[in-house]
C-alpha cells in the first residue's frame, strides 16, 4: 500500500467533514428535487448567495461583529437561511411557480422544459448580478478556526470545519423533525410521493411546494455560509458544486431526504479517499465514476423508492 | 518626481532624435488622430478582477501620455484605449478580438488576454490581422507559433522555474541556513504551471543536489487540501513549492499548511504568480500567516517606479501595484514608443519595430525589469524574475537586487 | 412534431432547408466585417449541436444534459490528429463522426437503461469526467498550427465565408437528418417512446434499437460540429469544449426555439446566439456582468410566454387564427378483417409457479394462473397485492426469479416486451398519456409499426382498431379535446392496433362513473364476443363481477382464490382479504337477478 494508516485517517477525517457541507447542501436540493421533481441549476448559486449573505453580516458589514470571530461567522450562517429563504419565497411565487408544480401540465412528456429554462435564466442572473453587486475579488469571512485544529492521536481536524461539520448535523436533525413531526413537513413529503393523492387528501400542495423550494435553497445557503469562512469565493462559485450537489442527492436516492445527508458525505468521503490510489487531479473523476456506478447498479440510490409510477 | 521628469524628456529628446531620421524621408506628420490601442481582458467572469486590474494599469498609463503631450511623432496625438471583455470562454475571448479588429481597423496595437488559452485564441485572430500584441502570459505555446506578431515580455514559465531554485538556495545559505537538500511540488494541471514544473520532473534538479520528496498535481478548484498537506507533512520538504493558480485555492493550501503546523515559518513556502501577491490574499487570511511567504511574477512594483507607484495607489485605491497592472501600463508605453519610433499609426511597420527595439529609458523601461528587448520569436531578451515576499502585510519585489524595494529574508526559524 | 406528415409537408421542410442555405450565403456575401463573419459561423455551429440534440432529446424526451461529451471529443479528435499525426480536419472531421458515433454507443449502452431525470443526470457527469481526464492527460491548451505552407489542404482560409459554407453544409446535413428522422417511422417511434416509453415497449417498439440509433446520429453530428469548431477557434481546452456552459447551450437553444421541432434549434440559435454576442460587446465592458443578467431575463421572459419554445407558439397562434388550414382528410370504411371468433379451446395463457421478489419483498409467489382462450379473466385483489407487477411480468417488463409462462404454446421467460407484442399480447396502462395536439388517430398508430409495412397500411390498422373501440368518429379530433371516457377508450384502441390474441387491461375502468362504466363494458364485452381473450385488472367489483367469466384473485403476491365470480365472491379467504360483507348480498342478488 502506498498510504499509510495516517494518510488514510486523515483523508477519511477530511472526507467527513467536506463531506458535511455538501450533505447538507445535497439536503436542500433533495427537499427540491423530491418534492417538486425540478433540476434546479441555480441551487449553487442560491449557495453563493448564502455565503455573501453570511460574508457582509460578519464582515462586510460587521453587524455580527459583536460575537467575536468565532461565534459570529456561525451565527452569520444561520442567518443566511431565512435570508435566502425569503428571497426564494419571493422568486417561487412569481417566478417559479409558473413553470413548476400541478399548474402545470404533464401532457406530452413535457412539463419539465420550461422548469429547466427558468432556473439556467436564474443561475446567469445570479452568477452575473453577483458580480455586480459584490465585485470579482475573491473573498471569505477570516476566522481564526480555519487555521486551528483538534488533534486526535496523530490526525488533525480542522477546527471551522469540525464545528461546520457539527452544525450541519444539528440542521440536519432540525429538517428531519420538521419533516416528521410538524404538518407542514408531512405535508411536504406526501406531496413529493404523490402530488395528486396529497391534493385529494385536502393538502395544498402549490404551498408545499413553495415551502419546499425556500427550505431547498435556505438550507443550501446555511451550508453555504458555513463554508464561507473555511474558503473564499467569488460570484461564479456555484457552478463548481452543481455535479456534486446532484451526484449526493441521486445516490442517496431521489425523494429521500435522509438519503440526500448520506449521499453527500458519501460523496466527500469518496472524493477525499480516492486521492488515496488515484492522482489527486482525477479526484472529481472518481466521484463521477461512483455516481454512474450508482446510478447503473442501483438507481434508487442507498435510500430512494425502487419505482416510479408508470 | 525628477527623475521621471528627467526620464521624460530623455526619452522625449531621443524620440524625436531618433525619428526625425525616417521621419526625414516620410511625409510630414499626420494630423493629429487618435491612436487607437486595445486591451483585452476578462472583464466578466471567474477572472473579471485580473482584467480590471490591468485595465488600471493601461488607464493611468493613457492618461499620462496624453498628458504629456501624446505622440511627438504624429504632432500629439493621443492614445486611446479600446477595451474589450474576454469574458469567462475562449470563444467569448476570441469573437472579442474579432469585433474589436472589426470595428476599430485603425488598431496599431494590443495588450491581453492574460489567461494563456485566451491569449492563444486572441492571438490566432491578432496575427491574422498584423496586430502586434503584447502579454504577460508564462506560457511557452504563445511564441512557439512561428508568429510575427505575439511579444511575450514575461520569461517563460520554465525559465523562472530555472531562476527561482537557485535563488532561493543560496537565500537560504545567506541567511545562514542548512541549504535545503529536499523539495515538495504542489501544484495544479493549469498549462503555466505545468510548464513551470517540466525540466524539475528532468532530472534538472540534480545539479542543486536537490531530491523531490513529494511531488502533487491536482485539478482545480480544490475541494479540501488536506490529502495533499497530509503527504507534505509526511514527506517533510526542506522547502515547499506551491503552484497554484487562484486565490481561493491559495487560500486553502496556506490555511492547511498552516494548521498542519507547516506555515512558512517552519516550511519556506515559494508560489508562482501575481495571485499569491494580490491584495485579496491578505484580505482572506492574515499578514501573520502570509509573512515571508515568496513567490514568482514577470513584474512588480520596482525600484525606480516609487512615483508610478504612488500614483497608482492614488487612482485606484489598491494597496501595492502588482504584475497584472504594471505590465499593462508599461505595454502602453511600449507601444508608445514604438509608434514614435516609427513616426506612423502603422500596425506593421509598428510590428517590425518591436523586432529591432531596446528600449533602456523612459516609463517602459521602468515599468519592466530587464531589458526592452525581444528576439525574433517574440519573447523578451533576459526577461528575469521577479521574486515577490510577503513583509509585514505587503507583498514586495525582493529580487533582482538591482531594482527590489526590499530585501529578502529566509522565512524559517 | 406532425405525424406523417406527408409528402407535402417534407417538401415544405426541404424548400425551407434550401431557403436557409440561400439566405445563410447571401447574408455570409453581404456581410463585410470578419467579426460579423465570425459570428455567423458560430450560429451555425450552436445551431448544428442543437439540431443534433434535439435529434434525441427533442424527440424521444430524453433529455441529455452532457452533451458536450460528444462536442468536445469531435473538437480534441481534430484537434490532437492536427497536433500528433498532421491529420488535416478534412478528414478530421469526418473521422470524428466516427469517434462521436461509437462514444454515443458506448454511453447510450449503460445509460439507457435509466429513465427520465436519472437518465439526464447521468448524462451530466460524462463530459465533465472526461473533462478531468483530459486536463490530466496534459492537454489543457492545444493550439491548433497555423499551416502556411498549404492551408487549405488543413482547412486554414483566409476568408472567413469558407468557414460558413463548411458551418452551412454540417448543419444542412443535421435537419437532413432530422427530417429523414422525422418522417419516417423512426421519428414515430422516438415519440412514441416520448410519449410512454413502456406502453410504446408493449407495443411492439424495439426502444433500446431506437435509442441507440438516435444517440448514434445524435452523437456522430455533434461531434462533428465540435471538430469544425476547434478548426474555427484554433485553441481548444478541456473547458471550452466539455464545459457545462456547452451542454447547457443546445438545452437553452433548443428549449427557447421551440423542442422537438426541426427548426426549432435553428430559431434559437439564429436569435440567441447573436444576441448574446451584441450584449456581450455593447455592455460588455460597460458594466461587467450585465450581459449576462440581461441574456437570463431574456430566457427567463421568453421561455414563460412559450413553454416549449417559439416555434410551437407561434404555430398555435397562427393555427389558431384559422391561417393554417389542418384539412381533415376523407376517410374511407376500415377495410381491415377481423380475427375470426375462436372456438375457445384450451388455455391461452398459463402462469405456473411463478415468483419475483424486490430486496426482501417477495411481491408474487408461487402464482398460477390458467387463462382459457376466448374468455374474460378477472385479476382482483386488494392494492398492493401485486396485480401491476403480474401484468410486468408477463408482459416481459420484469423477469420472475422462478416459474414458467407460455402462451400459446410459446414460453414468454426472458423476451423482451416489444417481443412478447409481436406474440400477440396487447397491453394498456392506467396512466393514459397522450399527445394532447396531435390527433386520436396519430396517437394511436404507434401500435401500428410491427404490422405494417407502409404507413398507409399503418393508417389502416389504427382507424380499424378506432372503430372497434366505437370511437373512429373521433379519429381526427385534437386529443386534447377527448373526455375521460374516450381517452380510456383511445388507450384500448392502442392495444389492439397489432390485432393482438390476448388483451391485458390494467385498471382500464379505475374512477369511471356510472354511464362511462357501463359504455367501456359494453366495448370490452364486445371484443371478447369477437373472439378476443382479455385479462384485466380492476377494482370496480360490481362491474367485474358482472363482466368476467372468471376471477383470480391475489394478495400479499399470493393466489388465494381462482374460479367463477359467484364462488370466488363467497370465498371465505377473499372476503376476508378484500371484500367486505356487503359485496357478497349484493353479488348473490345480482345473480339471483341476472338468470
Amino acid at each position: 500500500m502506498p498510504f499509510s494508516l495516517l494518510d488514510f485517517m486523515q483523508a477519511l477525517a477530511a472526507g467527513i467533514m467536506v463531506g458535511g457541507a455538501y450533505a447538507l447542501m445535497c439536503i436542500g436540493l433533495g427537499i427540491i428535487f423530491g418534492a417538486m421533481r425540478v433540476v434546479n441549476f441555480a441551487q449553487g448559486d442560491f449557495m453563493m448567495l448564502g455565503m455573501y449573505v453570511a460574508f457582509y453580516l460578519t464582515t462586510g458589514f460587521g453587524v455580527l461583529a459583536f460575537l467575536g470571530p468565532y461565534a459570529g461567522p456561525i451565527v452569520g450562517a444561520f442567518l443566511a437561511g431565512p435570508a435566502v429563504f425569503a428571497i426564494g419565497w419571493v422568486l417561487h411565487r412569481f417566478l417559479v411557480s409558473r413553470v413548476t408544480g400541478t399548474g402545470v401540465t404533464q401532457a406530452e412528456g413535457a412539463g419539465g422544459y420550461a422548469q429547466i429554462l427558468v432556473t439556467l435564466g436564474l443561475a446567469l442572473i445570479f452568477q452575473n448580478g453577483g458580480l455586480i453587486l459584490f465585485g470579482s475579488a475573491p473573498t471569505g469571512i477570516r476566522t481564526p478556526l480555519s487555521r486551528a485544529s483538534f488533534e486526535i492521536g496523530s490526525v488533525l481536524l480542522n477546527e471551522a470545519k469540525a464545528v461546520s461539520f457539527v452544525v450541519a448535523v444539528v440542521l440536519v436533525a432540525a429538517v428531519y423533525l420538521f419533516l416528521t413531526h410538524t404538518r407542514h413537513g408531512k405535508g411536504l413529503r406526501a406531496a413529493a410521493d404523490n402530488s395528486t393523492a396529497a391534493i385529494y387528501m385536502g393538502i395544498d400542495v402549490d404551498r408545499a411546494h413553495r415551502i419546499a423550494w425556500s427550505l431547498g435553497v435556505g438550507i443550501t445557503a446555511v451550508a453555504g455560509g458555513l463554508l464561507a469562512s473555511t474558503q473564499s469565493f467569488q460570484p461564479y462559485v456555484g457552478f463548481d458544486f452543481v455535479i456534486v450537489m446532484y451526484a449526493g442527492v441521486v445516490l442517496g436516492g431521489l425523494g429521500s431526504i435522509l438519503g440526500a445527508f448520506w449521499g453527500g458525505l458519501l460523496i466527500g468521503i469518496v472524493q477525499q479517499l480516492s486521492t488515496l490510489v488515484l492522482p489527486y487531479q482525477l479526484q472529481n473523476t472518481a466521484i463521477f465514476v461512483v455516481f454512474l456506478l450508482i446510478v447503473f447498479l442501483r438507481p434508487q440510490g442507498l435510500f430512494g423508492r425502487l419505482s416510479e409510477r408508470t | 518626481m525628477k527623475t521621471a521628469l528627467v526620464a521624460a524628456l530623455g526619452t522625449a529628446i531621443s524620440t524625436v532624435a531618433l525619428g526625425l531620421v525616417p521621419a526625414l524621408a516620410q511625409t510630414p506628420a499626420q494630423p493629429a488622430k487618435d491612436v487607437k490601442v486595445a486591451l483585452i481582458a476578462p472583464l466578466s467572469g471567474p477572472w473579471a478582477r485580473q482584467g480590471q486590474l490591468m485595465q488600471m494599469g493601461a488607464d493611468m498609463a493613457i492618461d499620462e501620455i496624453n498628458q504629456k503631450g501624446g505622440i511627438k511623432a504624429l504632432g500629439g496625438a493621443k492614445m486611446k484605449l479600446v477595451v474589450a471583455d474576454a469574458g469567462d470562454t475562449t470563444e467569448k475571448a476570441k469573437n472579442a478580438a474579432e469585433r474589436l479588429l472589426s470595428q476599430e481597423p485603425d488598431l496599431i496595437g494590443g495588450t491581453g488576454a492574460w489567461l494563456s488559452s485566451f491569449t492563444l485564441a486572441v492571438t490566432e485572430v491578432t496575427e491574422r490581422a498584423q496586430l502586434p500584441w503584447l502579454t504577460l502570459s508564462y506560457s511557452d505555446a504563445i511564441t512557439d507559433r512561428g508568429f510575427k506578431y505575439v511579444f511575450q515580455t514575461s520569461p517563460t514559465a520554465d525559465h523562472m522555474a530555472r531562476e527561482m531554485i537557485p535563488t532561493v538556495i543560496k537565500l537560504a545559505e545567506s541567511a545562514g541556513a542548512k541549504r535545503p537538500q529536499t523539495m515538495g511540488i504542489v501544484m495544479d494541471n493549469t498549462a503555466a504551471n505545468v510548464s513551470y514544473v517540466k525540466p524539475m520532473h528532468e532530472g534538472w534538479l540534480d545539479q542543486y543536489g536537490l531530491k523531490l520528496v513529494v511531488d502533487q498535481v491536482y485539478t482545480p478548484p480544490l475541494s479540501d487540501a488536506t490529502p495533499l498537506i497530509q503527504k507534505v507533512r509526511s514527506a517533510r520538504p526542506d522547502f515547499l513549492l506551491l503552484l497554484s493558480s487562484n486565490v481561493p485555492d491559495d487560500k486553502m493550501l496556506l490555511e492547511k499548511l498552516d494548521e498542519f503546523g507547516l506555515g512558512t515559518r517552519k516550511l519556506p513556502t515559494i508560489g508562482s504568480g501575481t495571485h499569491m501577491g494580490t491584495p485579496e490574499l491578505l484580505k482572506v487570511t492574515d499578514a501573520e500567516m502570509l509573512e515571508g511567504l515568496l513567490t514568482g511574477a514577470s513584474d512588480w512594483g520596482l525600484k525606480g517606479q516609487e512615483d508610478i507607484i504612488a500614483r497608482f495607489r492614488q487612482r485606484t485605491g489598491e494597496p501595492w501595484i502588482n504584475q497584472d497592472s504594471i505590465t499593462a501600463y508599461g505595454d502602453m508605453w511600449i507601444l508608445k514608443e514604438a509608434v514614435e519610433r516609427v513616426g506612423a499609426a502603422d500596425r506593421v511597420k509598428i510590428g517590425d519595430e518591436l523586432h529591432k527595439i531596446d528600449i533602456t529609458e523612459g516609463p517602459a523601461a521602468v515599468a519592466y525589469p530587464g531589458p526592452v528587448k525581444f528576439d525574433d520569436k517574440g519573447r523578451r531578451v533576459d526577461a528575469p524574475l521577479i521574486i515577490v515576499q510577503w513583509q509585514k502585510g505587503q507583498a514586495v519585489s525582493v529580487f533582482p537586487t538591482d531594482r527590489a524595494l526590499a530585501k529578502a529574508f529566509w522565512p524559517a526559524q | 412534431m406532425r405525424l406523417n406528415p406527408g409528402t407535402t409537408a417534407t417538401a415544405r421542410h426541404l424548400w425551407a432547408i434550401v431557403g436557409l442555405c440561400v439566405v445563410v450565403l447571401a447574408a455570409a456575401f453581404a456581410i463585410r466585417s470578419e467579426y460579423d463573419e465570425g459570428v455567423l459561423v458560430l450560429v451555425l455551429l450552436w445551431a448544428t449541436l442543437s439540431v443534433a440534440w434535439n435529434l434525441l432529446s427533442g424527440y424521444s424526451g430524453l433529455f441529455s444534459f452532457g452533451h458536450a461529451a460528444f462536442w468536445g471529443l469531435g473538437a480534441y479528435t481534430v484537434a490532437l490528429g492536427l497536433v500528433n499525426f498532421g491529420l488535416t480536419p478534412w478528414l478530421g472531421i469526418p473521422l470524428a463522426a466516427v469517434v462521436g458515433g461509437c462514444a454515443g454507443a458506448l454511453i447510450g449502452y449503460p445509460t439507457f437503461r435509466l429513465r427520465g431525470h436519472y437518465f439526464a443526470l447521468a448524462m451530466l457527469a460524462y463530459p465533465l469526467a472526461m473533462l478531468y481526464v483530459f486536463e490530466w492527460l496534459g492537454y489543457q491548451e492545444v493550439p491548433l498550427p497555423m499551416e502556411r505552407t498549404a492551408p487549405i489542404l488543413y482547412m486554414q482560409f483566409d476568408d472567413k465565408r469558407a468557414y460558413v459554407v463548411l458551418a452551412l453544409a454540417l448543419l444542412v446535413a443535421a435537419l437532413l437528418v432530422s427530417l429523414w428522422v422525422e418522417t419516417t417511422r423512426f421519428g414515430r417511434a422516438l415519440m412514441a417512446i416520448k410519449q410512454n416509453e413502456p406502453a410504446a415497449e408493449a407495443a411492439g417498439i424495439d426502444t433500446w434499437r431506437w435509442k441507440m440509433r438516435a444517440i448514434v446520429l445524435s452523437g456522430a453530428l455533434a461531434a462533428m460540429a465540435g471538430g469544425l469548431y476547434a478548426v474555427v477557434l484554433l485553441v481548444v481546452t478541456p473547458d471550452s469544449v466539455f464545459g457545462m456552459l456547452v451542454s447547457s447551450q443546445p438545452l437553452i437553444l433548443s428549449l427557447f426555439g421551440g423542442i422537438g421541432s426541426l427548426w426549432g434549434p435553428v430559431i434559437g440559435a439564429t436569435v440567441l446566439v447573436p444576441l448574446a454576442e451584441v450584449l456581450n460587446a455593447q455592455l460588455g465592458d460597460k458594466i461587467p456582468g450585465i450581459q449576462g443578467v440581461v441574456y437570463g431575463v431574456a430566457i427567463i421572459a421568453i421561455i414563460l410566454w412559450a413553454p416549449e419554445g417559439v416555434y410551437w407558439r407561434v404555430r398555435e397562434k397562427v393555427t389558431r387564427s384559422g391561417l393554417a388550414g389542418s384539412e381533415p382528410r376523407p376517410r374511407s370504411a376500415p377495410v381491415m378483417a377481423l380475427p375470426q371468433p375462436r372456438s375457445g379451446q384450451g388455455d391461452l395463457l398459463v402462469l405456473r409457479g411463478v415468483g419475483i421478489s424486490f430486496g426482501g419483498l417477495r411481491a408474487l409467489d408461487d402464482v398460477g394462473l390458467s387463462v382459457q382462450d376466448g374468455s374474460l379473466h378477472g385479476i382482483i385483489g386488494p392494492n398492493g397485492a401485486g396485480k401491476t407487477t403480474l401484468f410486468n411480468v408477463i408482459n416481459g417488463f420484469l423477469r420472475p426469479q422462478s416459474g414458467s409462462i407460455a402462451f400459446a404454446g410459446t414460453s414468454l421467460l426472458g423476451l423482451m416486451p416489444n417481443r412478447v407484442c409481436r406474440c400477440g399480447i396487447g397491453r394498456t396502462f392506467q396512466v393514459v398519456r397522450a399527445f394532447a395536439r396531435m390527433t386520436v388517430v396519430e396517437n394511436v398508430i404507434v401500435g401500428a409499426y410491427i404490422g405494417a409495412r407502409d404507413d398507409r397500411v399503418a393508417e389502416q390498422m389504427a382507424l380499424a382498431a378506432l372503430d372497434r373501440v366505437g370511437i373512429a368518429d373521433r379519429a381526427d379530433s385534437m386529443a386534447g379535446g377527448l373526455t375521460t371516457r374516450e381517452l380510456r377508450l383511445m388507450e384500448l384502441a392502442r392495444a389492439l392496433v397489432p390485432q393482438p390474441r390476448l388483451l391485458l387491461l390494467d385498471e382500464t375502468l379505475a374512477g369511471l362513473g356510472h354511464e362511462d362504466l357501463d359504455s367501456i363494458l359494453s366495448v370490452i364485452r364486445r371484443l371478447r364476443d369477437e373472439g378476443m381473450t382479455v385479462l384485466i385488472i380492476e377494482h370496480t367489483m360490481q362491474a367485474m363481477v358482472r363482466l368476467v367469466d372468471r376471477f383470480t384473485v391475489l394478495d400479499h403476491g399470493r393466489v388465494i382464490a381462482s374460479g367463477a365470480p359467484a364462488e370466488v365472491v363467497r370465498d371465505r379467504r377473499v372476503i376476508e382479504a378484500y371484500l367486505g360483507r356487503r359485496w357478497t348480498d349484493r353479488v348473490s342478488e345480482t345473480a339471483a337477478g341476472d338468470i
